[in-house]
């Protein structure tokens, strides 16, 4: 009876879960070499070719990881601060109803949030005329659709940090990371050694997979960079969907070849984040 | 005396949890404290661990007065209830956590643990994790961890509560081996009764707050708020 049940579980994973993803990469696949869409006439790899040659996708490769790690980076090492120092202040009702209220804002609100805070004509901007420290709009730094992706960067920081906040103060209080602490100093070692050897591994070891799965999102993100990005490189959603959106349909296909990399680069990397999950690490 | 406690008290909102903590231990000694749940012993022992600050009082350690010394510089460790180990290290890297923290050899870090690992009975579990090990052995790592660093007093709290009779019982007989082929100072707190005249050279009652520690397991037994003439009549009854 239970096989039975999770036989059809098993189905309906297929069915709902995999086979549409399934179907639109092989669609996606046929696409990048000509062989479906209006405009192509046959097998090719010249659209293969075009992407490689051009260097677009791996400008944007390098540049979507690069914004991606430097958000993680800084959101996981802020909400570890804040779980490790600011814990009991933290457990106050109100504070901890407030930090659930971000995770509510859709990406696209909190990327018009930032624009209206940080652009030239923005309300920092405006606070840093009204204080003299500027003498025109041009003269406040290039925060937004700038080439370091700061606006972007400030924004998924913003957005990730409250969430990872939330799951470390979780695991601290389900890990008995206080009392393994505790205990960690009665064996010896100082506040420092007590941080780098217990609290930070117990607290890394038990998420880093969401972590792992936090960096393919923000990796694929599409609103904020959209809002808040240059012109090149962009970020790879970006890209993917101005090169599908064309007029040019001849260049459509060069779209979909950039979809086919970034779903292969992501699917392996999840794969192998889930694969890595169950192994136990021993050390003699 | 090796470890002299005096007029140690310590409230929480009001509530007095520990009152007027008197009592001396020699060196190589164990003295268990039989008590009820709630009537302060785990705020005692951390208190003598340095890991809550007591409202009042002193603490000798081979003495020396160690009431402003930190956890970490106390030499003494704290067993939990619970066989907490890190979760994130094998069996080990647990045991031989304080000896990396004292940044010891790397090759007698290893002689050493391997010598602990063969007194605990622990041998080809090395590079198990914690969750992999049964609730005896995980306790049989805690007490490894915490006795391969020598500590001057060894606290144990209640250490085999969680532990089924048979596996109890093993323990019991294997703490008293370690206790006296590492020459351990210890105070090992318990609910149980016969568990507290088993483990202890040493007895004492702590009631709401105040430890009694009898002169002899005689004086324990004949105390009628210690419960034993209570238990040994019921015995008696169930042979009638």
């Amino acid at each position: 009876m239970k096989s039975k049940a999770s036989n059809i579980g098993f189905i309906f994973f297929g069915l709902i879960g995999i086979l549409p993803f399934f179907a639109a990469f092989i669609y996606a696949l046929l696409y990048s070499f000509g062989m479906v869409g209006a405009a192509n006439s046959g097998f090719t790899t010249e659209f293969w070719v075009s992407i490689w040659q051009s260097g677009a996708f791996l400008r944007s490769l390098v540049y979507s990881t690069a914004v991606a790690g430097t958000s993680i980076i800084i959101s996981v090492s802020l909400a570890l601060w804040l779980t490790l120092k600011f814990r009991k202040e933290l457990e106050v009702p109100f504070l901890s109803f407030a930090m659930y209220l971000p995770l509510a804002i859709p990406g696209i609100v909190a990327a018009f949030f930032t624009f209206q805070l940080l652009a030239k004509a923005g309300f920092f901007s405006r606070i840093a005329y009204a204080f003299g420290w500027i003498t025109e709009a041009r003269q406040f730094p290039d925060l937004v659709n700038d080439p370091y992706a700061i606006g972007i960067i400030a924004t998924f920081i913003s957005i990730v940090t409250p969430f990872f906040l939330l799951l470390f103060l979780n695991v601290y209080k389900n890990e008995r990371v206080e009392e393994l602490a505790q205990l960690s100093q009665s064996l010896g070692a100082n506040k420092q050694q007590t941080v780098w050897r217990v609290s930070l591994p117990v607290l890394l070891n038990k998420t880093w997979t969401l972590i792992g799965l936090y960096f393919i999102f923000l990796l694929g993100a599409y609103e904020v960079p959209l809002i808040l990005g240059q012109e090149s490189p962009q970020m790879l959603s970006v890209l993917i969907i101005r090169e599908i959106k064309q007029y040019d349909l001849s260049r459509l296909s060069e779209g979909y070849v950039v979809a086919v990399i970034y779903t292969v680069i992501v699917t392996t990397a999840a794969v192998l984040l889930f694969s890595r999950k169950n192994d136990v690490r021993h050390e003699g | 005396m090796f470890l002299e406690v005096q007029h140690i008290v310590k409230s929480f909102h009001k509530e007095e949890v520990v009152k007027d903590l008197n009592f001396t231990l020699a060196a190589h000694q164990t003295l268990s404290i039989l008590g009820q749940s709630g009537c302060g012993k785990t705020t005692m022992l951390k208190i003598i661990g340095g890991l809550v600050r007591p409202d009042g009082g002193h603490i000798y350690l081979n003495g020396n007065l160690i009431d402003d010394v930190t956890p970490e510089k106390r030499s003494i460790v704290y067993l939990y209830q619970e066989d907490l180990l890190f979760p994130h290290l094998n069996v080990f890297e647990n045991i031989a956590f304080g000896l990396k923290i004292k940044k010891i050899n790397a090759s007698e870090i290893t002689d050493r643990v391997h010598l602990m690992i063969t007194s605990l009975e622990l041998q080809g579990q090395e590079k198990k994790m914690p969750h992999q090990l049964s609730g005896g052995q995980r306790q049989r790592v805690s007490f490894g961890r915490a006795i391969i660093t020598n500590p001057a007093l060894l606290l144990l709290d209640e250490p085999f509560g969680s532990l089924d009779t048979g596996t109890r019982a093993r323990m019991q007989d294997l703490f008293k081996r370690i206790a006296s082929e590492f020459r351990i100072t210890s105070l090992f707190v318990t609910h149980d009764l016969k568990e507290a005249i088993l483990m202890g050279d040493h007895i004492g009652y702590m009631q709401s707050g105040k430890l009694k520690v009898y002169e002899s397991k005689e004086s324990f037994i004949q105390d009628d708020h210690t419960g034993v003439q209570k238990e040994i009549d019921f015995w008696k009854g169930l042979t009638k």
